[in-house]
């Protein structure tokens, strides 16, 4: 999972560079190539969260773990960041923002779901958690690879941890519960979102931007 | 005066014949006919246990003067049993239905209301002019982790009952079957069949939200389905076609990542190209212009005997032989 993301991250960005010779990679890895691959990773994901958020439910216990579990949305689970989007603004967002938006918002889930690995109970959840991170930590690597390849600057974002300052930890042991649940809750629906905006930039990106690469490469 | 009244199947009805007295003297008619006096309390109509077929008008008339003291309409029913909801996105993005009907009838007027619930806000569902009993509503915002909870309710003057659904946005994603399959043969390819066929026009945006295909096809001699999954492209090519077999074929679409897939499209069939044996259409030939003035004997096209229902293989085409010297042979004798 991740050395497949830091791969291809390398991989785009070594072949940006047209002062090097032709690399080593098996692949044309234009923007259009890595757009597919990080589509693949968000697949990947999807389907290794659903097994990874079914232990971890359960680990919560009852009512997390009940499929009709439909609780209100308490105001302070908006610090994770959410996929719900306007549709007319879904539609209208530059590929820049389409990609800037995955960027960020799987940088801070990644940051939240690296402070719960440092707090769960049993030794299958903190591997499964272990592996997940690993994996999301290739698919950040790739949508910036992606970014990089298409000459955008990756957004500047909170390196710290990850309450921003003066947000109170949860109060208490259910409504940490609660964070958790929407945590999981959110990093679907943003990988559900993904796999939609990633079809949109596959149908986008130009293959000019493919030759182009092939001109530097081939000079 | 009249007016409607609405009593459960089985139960006991005393009908009053407006402001007349117990002891009145009175005539009851049902739907025009008279009702006999053994069914009377007094003045009033006893109905034990009524059944469905005992819906109609009901009249009361004064015993001498025959003018109408009452007249009412009765309505045999029972209350609504747990109305039946299903909700479907079959155009996503824009939003989706929700359509409903009751399990068994009421055999009275009922009404059917509808409520959809997202998060905090209440959202309006429209109801369509047709088909009746089906409402729909646009997404306002795409993504959305918080589900959707539709309440219907259905009433009727004996009582009233409703069911609930709650579901991701995700979950109900069910496209409309494709549209316009076509299968045809493919020219001296005796294995194989173009399938081809398009995207449903219900779904708005195949370019953001592409839709990949299951197709199954099978010869109609057996019963077993072969499938290929195709993630782009409206069309594919059975290679693994058996000779001269019928097939029927149908084709299913899915969202390539969210919900579920459509229902098979309607059914096509086809059969792959067959050889026309070549040394016999020359004998065809010399026995259609030959027995062209012999109308009243018409020797057959020599194919229709080797046609589909025929064997396959090599015995197939020395019958077929056999069958156009024979056809031949009795066509110069006609003429």
């Amino acid at each position: 999972g991740d050395s497949w993301g830091i791969f291809t991250f390398l991989c785009a960005a070594l072949c940006n560079l047209p002062a090097l010779p032709a690399l080593n990679c098996s692949e044309e890895l234009g923007a259009g190539q890595s757009i597919q691959q990080t589509y693949d990773l968000t697949r990947y994901l999807e389907h290794q969260l659903r097994t990874l958020a079914g232990t971890y439910l359960n680990y919560l216990g009852p009512p997390f773990n009940e499929p009709d579990f439909n609780p209100p949305r308490l105001a302070r689970a908006e610090r994770v960041p959410s996929a719900t989007v306007d549709l007319d603004l879904w539609r209208g967002l530059t590929d820049n923002a389409r990609l800037a938006a995955n960027y960020r918002a799987y940088s801070r889930l990644l940051c939240y779901l690296r402070v719960l690995d440092g707090q769960v109970g049993t030794a299958e959840l903190r591997h499964r958690l272990a592996h997940f991170c690993a994996s999301l930590q290739g698919l950040v690597l790739s949508i910036g690879g992606v970014m990089s390849s298409l000459g955008y600057p990756l957004p500047v974002g909170p390196a710290g941890p990850p309450a921003p300052p003066g947000a109170p930890a949860a109060p208490n042991d259910f409504l940490k519960k609660m964070d958790d649940f929407w945590l999981l809750k959110e990093l679907q629906t943003w990988l559900w979102r993904s796999a939609k905006d990633f079809n949109r930039l596959k149908k986008k990106v130009p293959p000019a931007v493919v030759t182009l690469r092939l001109e530097a490469r081939g000079f | 005066d009249s007016h409607i009244q609405y009593e459960r199947v089985g139960a006991d009805v005393t009908m009053k014949c407006g402001s007349m007295d117990w002891d009145a003297a009175v005539t009851w008619t049902a739907n025009g006919t008279d009702i006999d006096e053994s069914r009377l309390n007094g003045s009033y109509l006893i109905l034990k246990k009524v059944d469905l077929t005992q819906s109609g008008q009901y009249s009361c008339y004064e015993g001498s003067s025959w003018h109408l003291k009452y007249q009412t309409n009765l309505r045999v029913g029972t209350p609504p049993k747990e109305p039946v909801l299903m909700c479907r996105s079959n155009n996503y993005p824009k939003g989706f239905y929700c359509s409903w009907h009751l399990p068994t009838p009421t055999y009275i007027p009922n009404s059917f209301n509808i409520s959809v619930i997202h998060g905090t806000k209440e959202m309006v569902c429209e109801k369509d002019a047709v088909p009746k009993n089906r409402c729909h509503i646009r997404y306002l915002q795409l993504f959305s982790t918080v589900k959707y909870k539709v309440t219907l309710t259905v009433t009727n003057a004996l009582g009233k009952n409703f069911t609930t659904l709650t579901f991701d946005e995700f979950a109900i994603v069910k496209p409309d079957p494709p549209e316009s399959v076509v299968a045809k043969p493919v020219p001296n390819n005796p294995r194989r069949l173009e399938v081809s066929w398009q995207n449903p026009s219900s779904w708005p945006d195949p370019e953001s939200f592409p839709l990949k295909f299951f197709l199954r096809y099978r010869p109609l001699i057996l019963d077993q389905w072969q499938h290929v999954e195709l993630s782009d492209g409206t069309s594919h090519t059975i290679t693994d076609a058996y000779a001269g077999k019928e097939y029927i074929i149908q084709v299913a679409a899915k969202d390539n990542d969210i919900g579920t897939w459509s229902d098979w499209s309607v059914a096509v069939h086809a059969t792959p190209w067959t050889e026309e044996p070549k040394h016999l259409t020359t004998e065809a030939q010399i026995t259609e212009t030959t027995s062209a003035s012999t109308s009243s004997f018409m020797a057959p096209p020599t194919t229709k005997i080797c046609d589909k229902g025929a064997m396959v293989g090599s015995g197939a085409v020395a019958v077929c032989w056999t069958a156009g010297l024979v056809m031949a042979a009795y066509s110069v004798l006609f003429i």
